[in-house]
């Protein structure tokens, strides 16, 4: 399946992206990874924590930048990648990337787009830019139809709590 | 112990115990070649003694008893601690011991001293038909036990959370014999913009290396070592299991106990090693690219984590917004540097979490406040003063670091206060550490720089604490990336 833009949604605030990131969290199943990609402090950890938290993990979402990857425990154990640090493709197989791939959770992928080519086959990319006025863009763009459906249903999600009082 | 002492260790007996051994029972004992009975004498009077029998399986305590006028002195752990050698030198690598269900003071003795219970024998006691519990502990823990509560203790200790791959040689937690750490990359170069190596890899090509490097330079082997120590957490998962890997091994090996340290008390340990005259209770701040945690230790060994960050450590904060201000990363010592030439008032940056009324940190939000001044002023067509903006920033961290250590060291009251971790080497934030806890009568203790950044050395001295109280590791232990302290 080719690669398709899916749409965009926007968030005006941090609390907002976290909303976001639970809305996405009940849709997630198994294996699914998506990759999140914008500037330092454009939000992909917020939106993480938003995630986390809507997949019942009770710790603190903290930046992975030191660590590389975090697991945290919720209703699927989620796999939080900063790949920041890296400075070479054959590094990931020394992280476990690829197993954590497989490993039955779902995985979030900072700063995956510095190896588009060992990225899995079929996921789901979030490119996040910033406004004039520091709006939040979340473009999702699907890597195969798993990241299509998975689009879809979060496009949904947002626009119906976009209308909820 | 020879039939001389028999008289005195008779009153002993009977005074201890409801059906005493008989004079032939003694005389029995002491003729046999597998046993060995020892006595605590102190000016030509007995206080106690105790004997073992050497089988296939260890050593099996038969009797140990000490005079009711030199309980609650450490009569009976010497004297355990004295068997536990003999049984060692002896070849034996497991002691085991019965004791009354009822006797919870012998109980709690022999766990302290690093027993563990095995099991019930039901109505081992004849008179009262009471249980016996059988207890049983590993010599080489014992022994290493005994060598740490007399401060003779060496212990090689392994740290791999992160970058460095590091061991060391430690005499009584704290006589450094030797502190290797193979720098993945070269300090400057680092600093210079070169991405650390993270490759588990590393660790393990360097690793043995490392070793065998501390043990030269310490001028001893394996068999002078009394236990092998290890950081299993928090840190890198890929680094850690490699570290984890190594030192259990070893252990399996060589028979020696195994110590597992958290990577924060390690920190903490670094200042002591720096200054052996800090004193508990005290209040730690540990910051790194990779930790921010304040930490309450009310004495050596317990630990109380009072608030980290719930987001970015204060290095990475730092390392961030070099990236942001094109400084390249990590560029941390960088914005430090510039910061030192502008104004800190110039821009009023968030104060996150100042009055949260807890001790947790948040840095993430000011990351983003740096960044969208930055796109504000560029938008502006306005000129970015870097120093003022560096100058700032860092103010912004260090208000809020400043202002939780102070609340921390009012509220336990304490008199000394440590600060760990690679961001310690922060002049700006060590100087308002400084006055403002002076203010309030609080010492401020910061390593030198070799020892704020990640070592083995701060290991091991964490290490000698734990062993003192018998905190050992099993086998089957895991590296946790979040492992928590206190």
């Amino acid at each position: 399946m080719a690669i398709s833009l899916k749409g965009a949604i926007a968030s005006r605030t941090e609390a907002e992206t976290i909303a976001l990131g639970g809305m996405l969290a009940p849709l997630l199943e198994p294996d699914d990874v998506i990759a999140l990609s914008g500037d330092l402090g454009a939000g992909k950890t917020c939106l993480t924590k938003g995630v986390a938290s809507g997949l019942g993990v009770v710790e603190h979402v903290t930046s992975p930048t030191f660590n590389i990857m975090l697991e945290h425990h919720g209703r699927l154990t989620l796999y939080h990648f900063d790949l920041y640090r890296l400075e070479r493709a054959d590094q990931l197989e020394d992280i476990d990337f690829f197993a954590a791939l497989e490993a039955g959770g779902a995985c979030i992928i900072e700063w995956g787009e510095r190896f588009p080519e060992r990225m899995p086959e079929d996921y789901l990319a979030v490119e996040i830019s910033i406004a004039e006025d520091d709006t939040r863009h979340f473009t999702l763009v699907a890597y195969g139809p798993r990241g299509d459906r998975l689009a879809n249903a979060w496009l949904a999600t947002a626009e119906a709590g976009r209308v909820a009082p | 112990m020879e039939l001389a002492h028999m008289a005195a260790a008779l009153t002993i007996e009977s005074a201890s115990f409801n059906t005493p051994w008989t004079p032939g029972m003694f005389a029995e004992e002491l003729a046999q070649d597998d046993r060995v009975w020892l006595v605590a004498i102190d000016a030509g009077e007995l206080l106690g003694y105790g004997g073992i029998m050497l089988a296939p399986d260890g050593a099996h305590v038969m009797n140990i008893a000490v005079a009711a006028s030199a309980r609650r002195q450490g009569t009976a752990r010497a004297l355990m601690m004295a068997l536990a050698r003999e049984a060692a030198g002896r070849g034996a690598r497991r002691m085991t011991l019965e004791v009354r269900a009822t006797n919870t003071a012998a109980l709690e003795l022999y766990r302290g001293l690093g027993f563990d219970s095995l099991g019930v024998r039901p109505g081992y006691y004849d008179d009262t038909g009471e249980d016996a519990v059988i207890m049983w502990a590993d010599v080489a823990r014992l022994t290493a036990i005994a060598a740490a509560r007399e401060g003779i203790d060496v212990i090689l200790a392994i740290e791999t959370s992160c970058d460095e791959t590091a061991a060391s040689v430690m005499r009584g937690g704290s006589e450094t014999l030797s502190s290797v750490v193979a720098t993945q990359v070269d300090f400057h170069a680092r600093f210079g913009g070169v991405v650390p190596e993270i490759a588990s890899r590393k660790h393990t090509e360097a690793i043995v290396g490392v070793v065998d490097e501390a043990l030269e330079q310490a001028g001893l082997g394996f068999g002078d070592l009394d236990a092998v120590a290890v950081t299993y957490g928090p840190g890198l998962i890929g680094a850690l299991v490699v570290g984890v890997a190594y030192a259990k091994g070893l252990s399996l090996a060589t028979g020696l106990p195994l110590v597992g340290v958290n990577h924060l008390e390690g920190h903490i340990f670094a200042n002591r090693l720096a200054d052996p005259e800090l004193t508990t209770p005290l209040i730690a701040l540990v910051v790194s690219g990779g930790h921010t945690s304040l930490i309450h230790v009310p004495e050596w060994g317990e630990y109380h984590t009072l608030g980290s960050t719930l987001d970015d450590a204060a290095g990475e904060a730092f390392d961030k917004v070099a990236k942001l201000l094109g400084l390249g990363y990590p560029g941390g010592p960088a914005i430090s540097r510039l910061a030192e030439q502008g104004d800190p008032a110039a821009i009023p940056f968030p104060r996150a979490m100042l009055h949260s009324g807890d001790y947790d940190f948040s840095l993430s939000g000011l990351k983003t406040a740096v960044l969208t001044y930055v796109r504000h002023e560029q938008a502006a067509g306005r000129e970015i003063d870097i120093p003022n903006l560096a100058a700032s920033f860092q103010a912004a961290v260090i208000d809020v670091q400043v202002a939780k250590a102070v609340r921390a060291a009012e509220e336990y009251g304490v008199r000394d206060f440590c600060l760990g971790g690679g961001v310690a080497a922060n002049t700006a934030l060590r100087e308002a550490l400084r006055v403002a806890l002076a203010a309030r009568g609080v010492r401020l203790s910061v390593p030198p720089f070799s020892l704020c950044t990640d070592n083995a050395a701060m290991i091991a001295s964490a290490a000698h604490f734990r062993l003192r109280n018998g905190g050992f590791l099993g086998l089957d232990a895991e590296a946790t990336a979040s492992l928590p302290l206190g």
